[in-house]
C-alpha cells in the first residue's frame, strides 16, 4: 500500500513538471480545409474544378434529365407509366435555369486565387482562372439559350445588412451582350488554358468550340427569329438579336469552327465497319481522336451512372428490371438517308400500296442506309455485345378464304407460334407491355457494350460528349452555308457524311433543310435537337400539337413473319408503319417556349428582372 | 376486459381526425366571360390564360385561370382583394396590361374586356352532299398585324380548335386579301364521324405573330 502511494506521487509529480506542448488547442482541425490551404495546392484547385465540371447544367444527359430524350421527335418512352409520351403541351418553365450559385462560386473562385494564393505560378494562376473562366462562359451559354438575356455578374456581390438590396439587384442584359460576353471571354483565355490533349477539360480547342456553337445559335437567332411573323422580342432586347448582326455572328461561329477543325482532331475511323465505327466514334474512350470534351465516369471510384440499365434492349439485359425506357421512334430512323441519296423512307409497300413488300430477312429494308442508323439505333435484325436482339411483332397468317392476311401477335415475349416457329420476339415490339420497345427499335448510342454495365450492381461508366469534331464540322458547314460560302460549307458537310458511308462529295448543292437533317441524325441523344429546332424557330411549325401532323406524332415500326404454306413468300417478313400504341399526346412547342419563364420568386426579388414574351 | 376497454378508447381517439388547426378551402367563386363587343370571345380550350395576383402574402405568385372555348372562366378563391391581369401575347387580342382589381365577398363576376385583331362574323355552318360548308366575314378590329389564315375545322366532339379536330380546311394568302367580302369555306366530313350522326364545326381566324387564335362558336351539324 505503502509502495503503491509512493509510485503514485511520483508519477503525478512527474506529470505536472512536464508542460503541454506549445500550442496545444491551436492545431489544424484535421476535417476543415482553409482557403488559404485550397488556393496553394494545384491539388486542391483542380479537386474545385471537376466539382464545377460536374455542376454544369443539363437537360438530356446520360446520367441527368435522360428520360427527356422520350419527349421531343427523336424517341418516345417505352418504360413504366406514360412518362413523357403524355405532354400535353411543354410547360412554360420546362427549360428554365436561374443557377447563379454556380456563377457566384466561380466568381469567388476567381478573386480568391488572385488573393489568397501565394505558392502558386503565374503561370500555373492564369492557367487556372482561364480555366475557371471557362466554365463560366459554359455557364452562361446554358442560361442565354434557355432563358435570353440574363444579367452578366462576373463579381461576387456581398449584401452590407443596410437593409436596401438594391446593389445586388441588376437588370437582365441584352440576349446579344450575353453571346458577345462569351466570345470575348472565350478569345481572351483560350491561349492561358493548357491541358492540352485532354478530352475531359478544357483546352484551348474546347474554347473555340463552345464558341462555333454559341455564335452558331447567336447568328441563327439573329437570322430566323426575324424572318417570323412576328419576331419574338422585348423593347430592351433582353430578347431578340437584331438581324443586321447575323452576319458578324456566323463569321465568328466560322473562324472558330476553323481553329478547331486546324486542331489535332481527326473524325473517327479506326473500325472498318461503319456502324460499328460511328457508335465507336462517340463511346470508345481510348485512343479517341474525334471527342473534344466529355464528361467522364469510372466504376473504379463509384462515378457511375444507370443508363445502360435503364435503356439496353430487353432480351439482352442483365438485371431484372427496367431496360427499354427510352426507344427511338420511326420519325427518327427515317431520317437517316439511304446511301444513294435517296431520302429515308422505308418501303414496306409496293408501289401501288397494294401488297406488302417482301423480305428475306428482318433488316431488309435498312440494308444501304447511312451507317449512322446502325450506330445510333438497334434495328430489327441486328445484334448488340454479340447477341441478337430479337425483334418482331408477331406472325400474320395468309387466310385464303378471305383473301387476307391475319394479324397474330402473342402475349409473352419470345413465344413460339403454333408452326413452332418464332411469334413475338424476346425483345417485342409489344403494343401495350411497359420496359419491352413500343417502337420496333431500341437505342444502341451511349449504350454501355461492357459486360454487367447494366446490372444495378455495377452500372455503367460510359462517357457523355459535350463536344465532338462531328459538330464542329457541321456547325461551320452551317455558317459557312448562311455566309453564301456553299462550296466552302460543301466540303464540311461532305466529310461528316463520308464517314457515314456515302461516297467522297455527296452532296453538290446546299440547302438549309439539308443541313438540319445532317445535324439531326449526326447529333441525335446527344442534347442537340431541341435546341437547334429553338434557334432555328421552327419548333413551333414541326411540334405543333395537332394529331394530323406526322412530325408531332411518334410512329413505330411493326415486323411480322408470314405464314403462308406451300407459297414463295411463306417465311418472308413484311413491316408495318403505326402510330406508337402508347403515345398519347402530339408534341406541342408553343411561342411561350422559346424562352423560358422566369421564376416568380426571382421577378419578387429583383424587380429589375424583366418578364420572357408571352408570360 | 379492462385492457380491451382501454384498446378501444383508444382506437377510438385515434379514429377522431383534429379539427382544430384546419382550415376550410376556399369556398368564393369569381366567374366572368372575355368580352369584344358584349359577346363572348371563343378560344381553343386549356389554350388561353388570365392571372390572378393577390398582394399582401409572402407568397406572391400568380394564380393561372383557363379560359374556356366559349369564352368564360372561373376560379374558386378565398375572399380577398385580387388583381386580373391580362397575361401578355397569350391570347389572340391587342396586349392590354391594365390591371383589373376584382373584390371577392362571397364571389364575384367579372368581364374582362379585350380587343381582337380580327373576329368573326356572322358564321353559318351546314352540311352540303359529302362536304361541310361555312361562310363568314372577317373584320378587323385593331390595326397594326396582319391576317395569317382562316380555318373552318370538323370535330367530332364539342371541343373543336387546332390541336382538337377531325378535318379542317384553310384559307390563307390572296383569298384574304379582301376582307370585305364573304368568305366560303368546304371540307368533307371526315371518316372518323361519319358513323355517328353529327359532328360539330367551327371557324377560327390566325393573325401573324399571335399563337392563339379566335374561334367562333361551335355549332352541332346532324349529318
Amino acid at each position: 500500500m505503502n509502495r503503491f502511494h509512493k509510485y503514485l506521487s511520483i508519477g503525478l509529480l512527474t506529470l505536472s513538471l512536464t508542460a503541454c506542448k506549445d500550442d496545444f488547442l491551436e492545431r489544424q482541425p484535421p476535417n476543415i480545409i482553409l482557403e488559404e490551404q485550397v488556393w496553394n495546392d494545384a491539388k486542391m484547385i483542380t479537386s474545385l474544378l471537376a466539382n464545377y465540371y460536374d455542376r454544369l447544367p443539363a437537360h438530356t444527359q446520360i446520367d441527368n434529365g435522360w428520360d427527356q430524350f422520350a419527349a421531343y421527335d427523336e424517341a418516345m418512352w417505352s418504360g413504366n407509366n406514360d412518362g413523357p409520351n403524355n405532354i400535353v403541351s411543354y410547360g412554360f418553365e420546362r427549360w428554365r435555369l436561374w443557377d447563379y450559385g454556380l456563377i457566384r462560386d466561380i466568381n469567388l473562385a476567381l478573386e480568391s486565387i488572385e488573393t489568397k494564393s501565394t505558392a502558386l505560378s503565374a503561370a500555373q494562376k492564369s492557367q487556372f482562372s482561364a480555366e475557371f473562366r471557362f466554365l463560366r462562359a459554359f455557364m452562361y451559354f446554358e442560361l442565354v439559350k434557355r432563358m435570353g438575356g440574363v444579367p452578366i455578374i462576373t463579381k461576387q456581390l456581398i449584401y452590407d445588412f443596410s437593409g436596401n438590396p438594391s446593389s445586388l439587384q441588376f437588370p437582365r442584359n441584352k440576349e446579344s451582350e450575353v453571346y458577345d460576353f462569351i466570345a470575348t471571354e472565350l478569345d481572351a483565355i483560350k491561349n492561358d488554358l493548357g491541358n492540352t490533349g485532354s478530352n475531359t477539360r478544357a483546352n484551348k480547342f474546347t474554347a473555340m468550340a463552345l464558341k462555333s456553337r454559341a455564335m452558331l445559335y447567336a447568328g441563327s437567332i439573329a437570322k430566323y427569329n426575324n424572318r417570323m411573323g412576328a419576331p419574338i422580342s422585348t423593347p430592351g432586347g433582353e430578347v431578340g438579336i437584331p438581324a443586321a448582326r447575323a452576319q458578324e455572328y456566323y463569321t465568328k461561329a466560322l473562324e472558330a469552327s476553323k481553329e478547331v477543325i486546324a486542331g489535332p482532331y481527326q473524325l473517327y475511323r479506326a473500325n472498318p465497319n461503319l456502324g460499328e465505327n460511328f457508335f465507336e466514334a462517340i463511346t470508345k474512350k481510348l485512343n479517341n481522336s474525334e471527342v473534344i470534351l466529355a464528361k467522364d465516369f469510372l466504376t473504379a471510384k463509384d462515378k457511375r451512372h444507370s443508363f445502360s440499365y435503364d435503356n439496353i434492349a430487353r432480351n439482352i439485359r442483365e438485371d431484372n428490371l427496367s431496360s427499354s425506357n427510352v426507344t427511338p421512334v420511326l420519325n427518327l430512323v427515317e431520317a437517316y438517308e439511304y446511301l444513294d441519296g435517296t431520302p429515308g423512307t422505308l418501303k414496306t409497300r409496293t408501289a401501288d400500296d397494294k401488297d406488302f413488300i417482301y423480305y428475306d430477312n428482318l433488316s431488309g429494308p435498312f440494308a444501304n442506309k447511312d451507317a449512322r442508323l446502325y450506330g445510333t439505333v438497334i434495328y430489327p435484325g441486328t445484334s448488340f455485345k454479340g447477341q441478337d436482339v430479337q425483334i418482331q411483332a408477331g406472325v400474320m397468317v395468309w387466310n385464303a378464304a378471305s383473301n387476307s392476311y391475319q394479324t397474330i401477335e402473342g402475349n409473352t415475349l419470345g413465344a413460339n407460334h403454333t408452326d413452332g416457329r418464332l411469334l413475338t420476339g424476346s425483345s417485342g415490339p409489344q403494343r401495350s407491355q411497359t420496359e419491352v420497345s413500343n417502337t420496333g427499335f431500341y437505342l444502341r448510342k451511349y449504350i454501355d457494350p461492357a459486360p454487367l454495365s447494366s446490372t444495378r450492381g455495377i452500372r455503367s461508366d460510359m462517357w457523355w460528349v459535350r463536344f465532338r469534331l462531328g459538330e464542329v464540322l457541321l456547325n461551320a458547314a452551317e455558317a459557312a452555308f448562311e455566309l453564301g460560302q456553299t462550296a466552302e460549307a460543301l466540303t464540311y458537310v461532305n466529310r461528316v457524311r463520308e464517314r457515314a458511308g456515302f461516297p467522297a462529295n455527296s452532296l453538290t448543292s446546299l440547302t438549309l433543310a439539308r443541313l438540319q437533317n445532317e445535324r439531326r441524325v449526326e447529333l441525335a441523344f446527344e442534347d442537340h435537337r431541341v435546341w437547334d429546332l429553338k434557334r432555328w424557330r421552327i419548333a413551333h411549325e414541326i411540334w405543333n400539337g395537332n394529331v394530323t401532323n406526322p412530325d408531332a406524332m411518334m410512329y413505330a415500326l411493326y415486323p411480322y413473319r408470314i405464314v403462308r404454306p406451300g407459297d414463295p413468300r411463306d417465311g418472308k417478313y413484311v413491316f408495318v408503319k403505326l402510330l406508337a400504341p402508347r403515345f398519347r399526346a402530339p408534341r406541342l412547342f408553343q411561342m411561350g417556349n422559346y424562352y423560358s419563364s422566369i421564376d416568380q420568386n426571382v421577378i419578387n426579388n429583383n424587380p429589375k428582372i424583366v418578364r420572357n414574351p408571352f408570360h | 376486459m379492462k385492457s380491451i376497454y382501454f384498446s378501444l378508447l383508444a382506437g377510438v381517439l385515434l379514429l377522431s381526425g383534429c379539427q382544430k388547426d384546419n382550415f376550410d378551402p376556399p369556398s368564393s367563386t369569381i366567374t366572368g366571360r372575355v368580352i369584344y363587343d358584349n359577346q363572348p370571345v371563343g378560344v381553343r380550350t386549356n389554350g388561353v390564360q388570365l392571372e390572378l395576383w393577390q398582394r399582401g402574402f409572402q407568397l406572391f405568385t400568380k394564380i393561372p385561370v383557363y379560359v374556356s372555348q366559349e369564352g368564360t372562366f372561373s376560379a374558386v378563391v378565398f375572399d380577398g382583394d385580387y388583381k386580373l391581369v391580362r397575361l401578355r401575347g397569350n391570347g389572340p387580342w391587342v396586349d392590354n396590361s391594365d390591371t383589373i382589381n376584382v373584390q371577392v365577398r362571397g364571389g364575384a363576376q367579372v368581364d374582362v374586356p379585350v380587343q381582337p385583331y380580327f373576329v368573326i362574323r356572322n358564321p353559318a355552318f351546314q352540311k352540303t352532299g359529302t362536304n361541310i360548308t361555312a361562310n363568314c366575314t372577317i373584320g378587323q378590329v385593331a390595326t397594326g398585324r396582319a391576317i395569317e389564315r382562316v380555318t373552318l375545322y370538323v370535330g367530332a366532339t364539342q371541343f373543336v380548335d387546332i390541336n382538337n379536330n377531325a378535318g379542317s380546311n384553310s384559307l390563307t394568302g390572296a383569298a384574304l386579301s379582301d376582307l370585305t367580302k364573304s368568305l366560303a369555306f368546304s371540307a368533307a366530313v371526315p371518316a372518323a364521324v361519319t358513323g355517328k350522326g353529327y359532328c360539330y364545326a367551327r371557324l377560327g381566324v390566325k393573325t401573324v405573330g399571335v399563337a392563339e387564335m379566335l374561334y367562333s362558336p361551335v355549332q352541332k351539324i346532324t349529318l
